[in-house]
């Protein structure tokens, strides 16, 4: 289980560390959204194909599980 | 992770990649939860999250690095950006004090 959590802990910080800095750069002029999603808000549905090309439905897991979204920037950046 | 599912919590990575790059990146990472693949980058728009990268001075829009969590009843419960997206404690600690029904 430690093994399991350990690789857990990287993935989270391959996802949204910032070693790729230099090669992405992400505008300095201010274009940046900040989501306008906030604590309290219904969070909108969608359906999504995982890694095995299935579907996966956001309103499958309504009062069933609770669910965090990572967002990442690109796959085998580090981003 | 051991922590999240305690928590009755499940957790995707979701970004604009194809499913075949998201598998390979799985196996390569050892990932045990799903990643998601948002090529029309709908569910970027829908949230709210995307952004503008320059790469050798061409303009990609990719998702900028965020974490939500979401309760049972399907209501936000926390939003993290970029730096504090990065340690997946606070989503931990959030889907701890949720309740279990």
């Amino acid at each position: 289980m430690r093994t399991t959590h350990l690789k857990t802990m990287l993935f989270a910080a391959a996802l949204t560390g910032s070693l790729v800095a230099g090669s992405i750069d992400a505008q300095q002029d201010g274009k940046v959204n900040h989501t306008s999603l906030k604590a309290g808000d219904m969070a909108p549905d969608f359906t999504l194909l995982d890694n095995q090309w299935k579907q996966v439905h956001l309103s499958d897991y309504r009062g069933r599980k609770n669910v965090v979204l990572a967002f990442y920037v690109l796959a085998f950046t580090e981003g | 992770m051991a922590k999240l599912e305690a928590s009755d919590a499940v957790v995707f990575g979701i970004s604009i990649d194809s499913p075949a790059a998201n598998n390979a990146f799985a196996q390569k990472i050892g990932v045990t939860f799903p990643l998601l693949s948002d090529m029309n980058r709908k569910v970027l728009k829908q949230y709210g999250i995307l952004k503008m990268y320059n790469v050798e001075k061409e303009e990609y829009d990719w998702a900028q690095r965020t974490t939500f969590v979401i309760d049972k009843k399907g209501v936000i419960q926390s939003v993290e950006e970029e730096a504090s997206a990065i340690n997946p404690n606070n989503a931990v600690a959030v889907c701890t004090k949720l309740p279990k029904k």
